[in-house]
This record gives structure tokens, sequence and C-alpha cells, in this order.
């Protein structure tokens, strides 16, 4: 089967992803310096923040657009929402009142 | 683009699921409404409207039941003990190995759990529907209250344990109620619900920030709380949005004459890959010890003092640091229950795929663990300062506790609605309707 095939063949772009470097970088450190790495927590903590701060930056934000109309459709959904609960609230209420008041 | 909930309309299977959702929330407000037998309809209004809505202890729990609990009616406990219940037995999926073994068994063991949340939900409600009972009983559900000790007249056993059995059976109630909208409705009926819980208390709590204002008669309160929880909705969907997407190659292969794959796809990990649950497990675990002093009717012993002034305040240092790092760690520990890394990299490897620059198998499954680890801090972080920011910045104003503004009801607000929405639209977009996200 062609199973295995995948983990062979190079991207067919060609072009060298940077997307890994920092986890490959990672790895080959911790192949130098032993098990732990003979950095200290600090260096390492330095390192982990700089790591997650690589990977923010690969984040896909979404664009300007689609945040409007997101923010737009949901503020509507919810105001809906809210109203027909109210409505709904209002109705029930004044019926209790009416019955048990 | 707001035609497109016209469209919804239109379109009949989409409506029928809409309104039967619809139907059901009438019928889940309709329960929030009805009194408890046993109790005194016009002392508990008496107390509430002196109370201003202001439920001390009950503040929170209150909110989540859409003040149904300060209204001993017969959903006065609200969802909640299903929540708990579900979040045990999620934490002790972790812990007990038949758990586990049994949600690996994947849909006969995944429908045993659910069994036992059942249980569990059936007992949490005993539990607080009578310590509920109880405390309306002594009269320290409304303490400021001059007839809060009428507010139940008959103390008999048979009148309580009427009212426990229905308080009982109206939490197994919700919780079928929240399954058909699963099943049957539109989006995951455990947050649907809580969703118009919450929404329930909305224009109460906004019609009381206008009263209480004094800027131009409280209108300058009014529109600046709107304004921020409109910069909050904006803040909450842009971070739901954001997405880190990794990269995924299929490999081409012949299957007789024709290839397939060769399509470059992603992977796409949220920022916030736990959504909302976090929040909502934070908020509930923490109620707990509220519980416990309630149940317990000792209000006076050194841990129940300390409990009510260091964990039932919303505003105080102690609650609000352990509440974010709750939210902390079930952002973790929901990603890690909902995302196996191993299992997606196996599914890779099956299919052919390939993150470009990373082998198959284990060392793929440990980036994908690596990414997840490194985009989840920031994610956690953000939802537990989401959570806190408002309260903080309330508590500077010397505004009420439990603030409907608050970060908790935003982000679930916020949250429930974003899923939902987007559910009705690939649901539209099923039926090559344009849908109205664009």
């Amino acid at each position: 089967m062609t199973e295995a095939l995948g983990s062979t063949a190079t991207p067919e772009s060609g072009r060298p992803e940077d997307d890994t470097d920092e986890f490959l970088d990672d790895k080959s450190k911790k192949k130098r310096g032993g098990k732990r790495g003979k950095k200290g927590p600090f260096a390492r903590m330095g390192l982990f923040y700089r790591q997650i701060v690589a990977e923010l930056r690969k984040v896909v934000w979404p664009p300007r657009k689609d945040l409007m109309s997101y923010t737009t459709v949901v503020i509507v959904f919810v105001a809906v929402m809210i109203g027909i609960v109210t409505l709904i609230d209002w109705g029930f209420s004044s019926l209790i009142k009416y019955v048990f008041g | 683009m707001l035609t497109g909930f016209a469209r919804a309309f239109k379109t009949p299977d989409l409506r029928k699921k809409l309104l039967f959702t619809l139907g059901i929330l009438v019928l889940f407000r309709l329960g929030a409404t009805i009194p408890v037998p046993g109790v005194d309809y016009t002392n508990v209004n008496q107390c509430i409207k002196e109370a201003g809505g202001n439920g001390g202890l009950f503040g929170m729990i209150n909110m989540f039941s859409g003040g149904a609990l300060l209204q001993l009616t017969i959903f006065a406990l609200g969802i909640m003990p299903y929540i708990t219940a579900s979040i045990i037995l999620q934490l002790l999926t972790v812990v007990i190995p038949r758990l586990e073994a049994l949600k690996k068994e994947g849909q006969s063991g995944t429908a045993k759990i659910t069994q036992y949340t059942r249980y569990l939900t059936l007992a949490l409600a005993v539990l607080q529907g009578t310590g509920l009972v109880a405390t309306a009983q002594s009269g320290t559900l409304f303490r400021t209250c001059q007839v809060g000790n009428q507010i139940v007249p008959d103390t008999s056993i048979f009148r309580t344990a009427v009212m426990v059995i229905t308080m009982t059976s109206g939490t197994v109630m919700i919780m079928w109620l929240g399954e058909l909208i699963t099943d049957r409705g539109i989006g995951n009926g455990m947050s649907i619900l809580m969703f118009t819980s919450i929404a329930a208390g909305f224009p109460g709590s906004l019609w009381g920030i206008k009263q209480a204002g004094k800027i131009l008669d409280g209108w300058g309160e009014f529109s600046l709380v709107i304004l921020v929880g409109l910069a909050m909705v904006c803040l909450v969907v842009f971070v739901e949005q954001a997405q880190r997407r990794v990269p995924v190659q299929y490999a081409k292969r012949m299957i007789g004459r024709r290839s397939y794959g060769g399509t470059s796809t992603y992977i796409p990990l949220k920022v916030n890959q736990a959504g909302v649950i976090p929040v909502i497990f934070a908020s509930s675990l923490l109620y707990i010890p509220a519980l416990v002093v309630q149940f317990s009717g000792n209000t006076t012993a050194g841990w129940a003092q300390w409990i009510s002034t260091n964990l039932t305040k919303g505003d105080h240092p102690m609650y609000l640091t352990l509440y974010f790092l709750l939210i902390v760690f079930f952002a973790f520990f929901y990603v890690a229950i909902s995302f196996n890394p191993e299992e997606v990299a196996d599914n890779m490897k099956k299919y052919g795929g390939f993150i470009p620059g990373i082998r198959a198998g284990r060392p793929t499954a440990e980036y994908l663990g690596y990414v997840l680890n490194r985009i989840t801090w920031p994610g956690s972080l953000y939802l537990g300062l989401i959570a806190l920011v408002p309260t903080v910045a309330i508590a500077l104003f010397n505004g009420s506790q439990n603030f409907p503004f608050g970060g908790t009801s935003i982000l679930i607000i916020v949250g429930v609605g974003l899923e939902t929405v987007k559910q009705i639209e690939s649901q539209l977009q099923q039926r090559n309707y344009e849908g109205f996200l664009r």
C-alpha cells in the first residue's frame, strides 16, 4: 500500500516551510544538551515564551470584514434572543401573577 | 446579510429545527416562572423586590438559573446540577481506569458515561434542592427581608419532600429538554439553555444600572456599559475566529485508474480551542463551596464564615485568583480531552497526509502537541483575563458584584451565540444558499 509514502515524499511546493523551524530547533537543542538541556529554568521559560510568540505570529487572525460581519450577526442574534426571552418571561410572569397573585 | 435570518426561516427543515428550539425555550421559561407548591408567592415576590436582584450568596447561581432560583420555581436549580455532574464525570474519566476504558470503547461506552452523568445529576439535584428548601424554610434565603421566614408557611416533612421532589424532577426535565435541543434542534442543548438563562437576566440588570446611575439620569452609565459590552463582543469574536493553521499535504494515490488526494489543506487549531467550556466549568465549580455552606446550614462556623467572605463575592481577590487559575486549568484540560494529537497524526498517516517538514507518525503527533500547547497558553490567559477584567473594573467603580456584563456572561453569551449562528449558517449552506456570514 501507499500508506507510508506520505512520510518520504517531499512537499510539492519545494519551498522550505519556515513553519516548523522552532520545533526542529528545539529538538536539535534537546539532543545537544542531553535530556533536559543545560539551561536553567529561566532560560527555558524564555525559550518557551519565544516559542509562544512565534506560534502566535503564525496565527491567522480574522480580517476586518469577517470580524465586522460576525460581530453584527452575533449581536443581532443575541439581541433577538434576549428580546424573545424577555417577551416570554413578561407573558408568563403576568400570567402567574394573575393566577397566584 | 441579515436577510439570511429570513432565509433560514424559509428553509423547511431548518425552520422546523429553529421553531422546535424556540418551543423548548418557551417551556423552559414557563418552568422557570411557575412556583414550587408550598411557597407563598406574594411573600417571595416582596422579598425579591426588597433584595433588589442582589442574591448575595446565591448571586452567581441565581444568574445561571435565569432568576428562577430566588423565585423558588420548579426549575429553580436550572442546568447547574447537570453541568456540575458532567464536569465531575469528565474529571473522573482521567482518574478512574474503568471510565477511561469506557470512553475508549466508542459509542456504547459514551452512552454508558452519559447514563452515569444523568444519575449523578439526579443525586446533585436532590442535594441542592434539599439545601435550597432548607434555607428557604429557615429564612436565610432572604436575610434582610421581613417576611423572609414566611416564604414556606408549612414546614412539615411531607411538604418539604414534595418541594424537593418537584425541584429534582424539574432539573431532570431540564436535562431532557437540553438533550432534545441537541438531538433535534439547533446547537448544543446545555449551552443554549445556559444562554437563555443568562439572557433572561440581562434586561433587568441593565435597567438596574440605569436606575442606580447618576450621570445624565443614569443614561451615562447605561450607554457606557452598552459600549463596553459591544467592544467585548468584538474582542471575543476576534479571538474565537483566530486559528493557527497547520499545513497538511496529502500524497497522491492511485486507486484503480483514478488518482486521489495530492491536495494540501490545513488543520485549524483555534487559539481558544476550548471555547466557553472552561468558563462554565470554572464558575460552576467555584459555586460548590457556597453550596456546601448552604447545605450544612451552619453559617457561623469558622470555615463557613471564611468561605462566605472569600469565595462567594465576585469581587474578592481570593475568588478572582481562584477563578482565573481554574479557567486556565480547564482550558488545558478541555483541550487535552477534546483534541488528541496522536489520533489526528494516526488518521493523517492512514490517509497519506503529512505536515511538510515533519515525519508522519509520532513526530507529527509531537509537533501537533507542541503547537497546541504553545497556542493554548495565550488562549487560556485570554479567557481568564476576559472573565476577570470587567469584574475588576466594576469593583473599582463600585458597581454591583454580579454584573450582567461580567466577563463570564459575555463570554458565554457570545460564545454560544457564535456557535449557534455558525451552525445555522452551515445548515443553510448545505442547501446551496449562500448563508449570511459574508
